[in-house]
């Protein structure tokens, strides 16, 4: 009997379904210290003079740590790619957002860990906030990092991604109609039913066994590694089962802060956040803010795209200059345009660092491009689906980074939905195919751009 | 007032993969002397069901069945590099690696099998868990009397290892965006279409019915890809109607902070939903698979939102579609202030949000 294909029942199934998953929380270790965190009570502020000494001083507490006891303060989630770090573990002398971590408690039990938490002071120099991305470039706005508010660091010293495919003057020049709209997705939480966990246990061998939550045990295994600056074979990750990401558990948002606790304690810890940690300070799905203007035809072509887009990343750069190189490359969603004009920034605001979630980068480009396309659609007088048929991409168009198609699926899913909701298509557009241009399907604003397939293979 | 029904649809693509790859993933396996199958890889099962899709590509690589397969992920010490689980690549990039390794399992089985039976290895085949000669089935032996004779007679372990990796498209034109090497190990396709119902009294946006294609390659596991395309619907439904971590963005203010002031669709949100899946194979995953776990909440945003239009005959372009922007928006239509700017052939929806009415001339949006 074949397996592939067939409906074999989840290998860990059973056990889900009737609660005997282990999960990180349901590990149990003798002596468990608990954690917890002392966070910014500001969104933007200099810091000075922190004080952890009563909390290290409270009975029941066996160790707090600060920024002065990481190996390596910065590391960023893609230093392994050469970009620079722009955050510390835990801060040092500025705080960027609410809930940003400062100091951490590990102590005898979760009453203890609050109370010593509580005797943590600094003083907060409070600074102006900024949270609109689109006030973000003006003269008199409020400074975020030290290079600016937006991320400096795309190939060739750029501070966007830009994309630049035939041209978009001659598509504006060329057009019938132009039609622009703004687009503003929201920030969501990822909202796991398990909210962030670890526990780390020193082992006699000098080991330290890390029980994770991470979708990536290896990218969360370097990065406690080039904290701690230790070889790999000081750290053990156990993970490997994930009671809900989404994208929210690639950020090792816990390992490297347990792992400095249980060695600085000499004893296990594990921090479980609340749900309100989980929904106030663990990174959120990015907001974006995008504008779209197509220069179409009165007879149903896109000639040309202009797009600016403001990712709005959080405090920091986490992962989001990789979501927004994502977003640009598929700017053009299913469909072929051969003049294009995109910028994008990732620009900083005051609020909790965004990350990955399910469909990083192209969540949003998907909800702003396909509801312009209805709205252009509805401007020229000619039914979506149709519409989104006749731009669909086909083999051996190009991408907006010049790459040949070589299996687009446009047309087939399009034509299975209009049947699946039992729109009639006229014959022209039953019988399109996937298959390169011909004929009336390759006007001329469509030769340039037409690429080779088997190159790209 | 009155409850008005509407019908949008969205076509969308996705790629499989790290963006500009360079994001390995490797497996080991090796036989138990009765010829049980352990799996050890990296990739944490997010609930994606890796473990699953993974075990059935080894069962039907090694031609063994599916309940002889044991897979770990369990920890860094035995299991290999997986750059992880997300950017939809689990099935594809990792699958390919189990895939790989299973290949060479079968490989060292035949081999041993090619002496016990003293037939050369290249005329035999393995099916369900049996070597057989090729065009004489009689002629056998099992693969746990195979495992046996590795442990007990050959002094060989039965072992094998796989990786996949594409390389790093490091050459991205900063100009241009031109890209030296397809960034992508596949794209995948899907199409969304949403019925809505909407109340103009209340502003509440209702999504009854959802139909959805997905183009996936492969289903490896039907039923798991109906889950993923079911789980992800309900996310983007979140998306379309619900969800805000900042109701008033980009004010910090009115943060939910509990599940009662965080809304999340539940049951009583779910709409009907019908799932079609097109098997277009891609030419390098495994078995033809494609990766779909992400794009599977990216339909229904931008379906529900031209519903509304179609209810409703206004515009909300801000994400989520709450009672509140639905209302003022037709506030703004009964006064004869919704819809664009015309000026010549140029239409401009949305001048109130763009970055041309808000930034004092840091950044501009210039058009034509």
């Amino acid at each position: 009997m074949k397996a592939v294909g067939a409906r074999v029942p989840r290998y860990d199934g059973i056990e889900h379904v009737t609660g005997r998953t282990a999960y990180v929380d349901d590990v149990r270790v003798p002596g468990t210290l608990w954690v917890k965190a002392f966070r910014s009570p500001v969104h933007h502020a200099g810091m000075t003079n922190l004080d952890v000494s009563k909390a290290a001083a409270t009975k029941g507490v066996h160790a707090v740590v600060t920024w002065k006891d990481v190996p390596l303060l910065e590391y960023g989630h893609l230093s392994a790619l050469g970009i620079p770090a722009d955050e510390t573990l835990l801060a040092k002398d500025e705080v960027r957002y609410l809930g940003q971590p400062i100091a951490l408690v590990a102590a005898e039990d979760e009453e203890t860990a609050v109370e010593a938490v509580s005797q943590i002071t600094a003083d907060f120099e409070e600074r102006p906030v900024l949270l609109d991305v689109r006030k973000a470039f003006d003269a008199d706005a409020p400074k975020i990092h030290p290079w600016g508010n937006w991320y400096p660091h795309f190939e060739g010293g750029m501070d966007r991604r830009q994309i630049r495919k035939g041209s978009i003057d001659d598509a504006f020049a060329k057009a019938d109609l132009i039609v622009s709209g703004v687009y503003r997705p929201a920030a969501i939480e990822h909202v796991p039913v398990e909210t962030q966990v670890c526990l780390a246990v020193p082992e006699a061998n000098g080991r330290l066994t890390i029980y994770s939550c991470t979708q990536a045990l290896y990218f969360s295994l370097g990065v406690v590694a080039a904290h701690l600056q230790v070889p790999l074979n000081k750290l053990k990750i156990v993970g490997g089962t994930v009671g809900g990401g989404f994208g929210g558990k690639v950020d090792t948002a816990t390992e490297t802060m347990c792992s400095l606790l249980a060695l600085k304690a000499r004893r296990p810890v594990k921090w479980r956040w609340t749900r309100e940690e989980e929904f106030l300070c663990s990174s959120t799905r990015a907001p974006w803010h995008i504008e779209i203007a197509d220069a179409v035809t009165k007879d149903g072509w896109i000639l040309g795209r202009k797009m600016l887009t403001l990712h709005d990343s959080g405090a920091y750069a986490r992962f989001s200059p990789y979501g927004l190189t994502k977003h640009s490359f598929h700017h053009t969603g299913a469909y072929t345009i051969p003049n294009l004009h995109f910028d994008g920034y990732v620009v900083f605001t005051n609020r909790v660092p965004t990350t990955a979630m399910r469909g990083f980068g192209v969540t949003s480009v998907s909800f702003s491009t396909e509801t312009h396309m209805t709205r252009v659609a509805n401007e020229l007088g000619i039914d979506q689906v149709e519409f989104r048929l006749k731009n669909a991409n086909r083999i051996g168009d190009t991408s907006p980074n010049g790459i040949a198609y070589t299996d687009p699926s446009t047309v087939p899913v399009v034509q299975a939905i209009a049947d699946a909701i039992g729109q009639e298509l006229p014959a022209g557009y039953r019988t399109m195919t996937r298959h390169p241009r011909e004929g009336d399907l390759l006007p001329e604003h469509l030769v340039a751009q037409l690429g080779d397939p088997k190159e790209h293979h | 007032m009155a409850v008005h029904r509407g019908r949008g649809v969205a076509a969308i693509e996705y790629p499989t993969g790290m963006n500009q790859n360079g994001d390995p993933s490797q497996a080991w396996i090796k036989l138990k002397p009765d010829g049980r199958v352990d799996v050890f890889a990296g990739t944490s099962d997010i609930g994606n069901g890796s473990k699953t899709i993974q075990s059935q590509i080894v069962a039907d690589t090694i031609g063994v069945p599916y309940d002889w397969i044991t897979y770990d992920n369990s920890n860094t010490d035995s299991s290999p590099v997986c750059t992880g689980t997300f950017a939809s690549r689990a099935t594809f990039v990792a699958g390919k690696a189990a895939e790989k390794a299973a290949a060479k399992v079968r490989e060292k089985i035949l081999e041993i099998a090619g002496k016990e039976l003293e037939i050369d290895p290249a005329d035999l085949e393995i099916v369900d868990g049996d070597v057989l000669a090729k065009g004489a089935p009689q002629k056998k032996i099992t693969v746990p009397e195979v495992a046996a004779a590795a442990t007990w007679g050959h002094g060989e372990l039965i072992t094998g290892t796989g990786a996949q990796l594409k390389p790093y498209a490091t050459i991205v034109d900063p100009e241009t965006g031109r890209v030296d090497l397809p960034p992508h190990s596949a794209i995948s396709y899907a199409s969304c279409a949403a019925e809505v119902e909407v109340d103009d009294e209340t502003g509440v946006v209702r999504v009854t019915h959802l139909w959805q294609c997905y183009d996936v390659g492969k289903a490896i596991n039907p039923t798991l890809v109906e889950g993923q395309i079911e789980g992800g619907a309900v996310q983007g439904l979140g998306l379309g109607v619900l969800e805000d971590c900042y109701p008033y963005y980009p004010s910090v203010d009115h943060r939910g902070r509990q599940f009662g002031s965080y809304l999340t669709p539940g049951m009583e949100d779910m709409p009907r939903i019908d799932t079609i899946i097109i098997e277009n194979p891609s030419a390098d995953g495994p078995y033809g698979a494609k990766g779909i776990g992400e794009m599977a909440n990216n339909g229904q945003p931008p379906a529900i939102a031209a519903a509304v239009f179609d209810a409703i005959g206004v515009w909300v372009t801000e994400l989520p579609i709450t009672p509140e922007r639905v209302l003022r928006a037709l506030e703004r239509k009964a006064a004869g202030t919704d819809g664009p700017q015309r000026d010549g052939k140029m239409v401009r929806y949305d001048d109130e949000l763009s970055v041309n009415s808000v930034s004092d001339g840091g950044i501009r949006f210039q058009v034509g």
